[in-house]
């Protein structure tokens, strides 16, 4: 299932609503919906942030095959860039250690299996996977 | 759809999706929290990093008083991403 979307924040009800209905079409349990809502989430907020002075819609394509659910995000005419270095935060750390920031992809590398990005021909793809037989959110 | 309602001056509900499109609301009624307060979840149904981002820097300001936040109510799914995000060592999670 796939659709294009708006580059902007005011987009994510769209977006949430695509996922609802992908959901209920493969019989997605809360714990997978809640997982895809908030990769869905996450990944498009990033890639809006990181390519702030681009104009297409973002793609966003899900799928269900042998259990496994797989969402990927395309990002077109895009300048390169490495999101796969960023250091997760130390979730460890005493309040006033803590800053904000960092724990969108922390939350999506933990709830996936596998978070993986490319960059082609000035397309960013981002992908994750997560295995439904271990769905625990 | 996101609310959030200030019931008194300690407790605060939650209500609905706090996403990143939603976080400005919820940051206009705890940037008007300058002492300890509960902020009830039971009605909250999802929230993003935004939202955790927000309660993170509410906590914060608060501690240099020596207040803070205590969070009732979670559902489990919410309960699980404070898990995976450090939280239940920054709240108070009654």
């Amino acid at each position: 299932m796939e659709a294009t979307f708006e580059r902007t924040i005011d987009a994510l009800d769209g977006l949430f609503a695509f996922v609802e209905r992908f959901a209920a079409e493969q019989a997605l349990d809360e714990s997978a919906l809640y997982a895809a809502n908030l990769a869905v989430e996450e990944l498009f907020t990033n890639l809006v942030r990181h390519n702030a002075g681009g104009t297409r819609r973002i793609e966003v394509d899900m799928e269900v095959a042998d259990d496994r659910l797989t969402i990927r995000l395309k990002d077109f005419d895009v300048d390169p860039v490495d999101l796969s270095g960023e250091a997760p935060p130390d979730v460890s750390l005493p309040l006033e250690k803590r800053q904000p920031g960092g724990l969108g992809m922390h939350l999506v590398r933990t709830l996936f299996d596998s978070l993986s990005y490319d960059y082609r021909d000035r397309t960013l793809s981002v992908t994750a996977v997560k295995n439904l037989e271990d769905s625990h959110v | 759809m996101f609310e959030a309602s200030r019931a008194s001056a300690a407790l605060i509900t939650f209500m609905g999706r706090l996403d990143a499109s939603q976080v400005d609301k919820a940051r206009m009624v705890l940037d008007s929290v300058t002492e300890s307060c509960t902020i009830d979840f039971s009605e909250l149904d999802y929230i993003s990093s935004a939202g955790l981002g927000i309660l993170l820097s509410t906590q914060k300001r608060l501690s240099e008083s020596g207040n803070g936040l205590t969070i009732s109510g979670m559902n489990r799914h919410i309960r699980e991403i404070f898990h995976i995000a450090g939280f239940e060592i920054v709240f108070k999670i009654v």
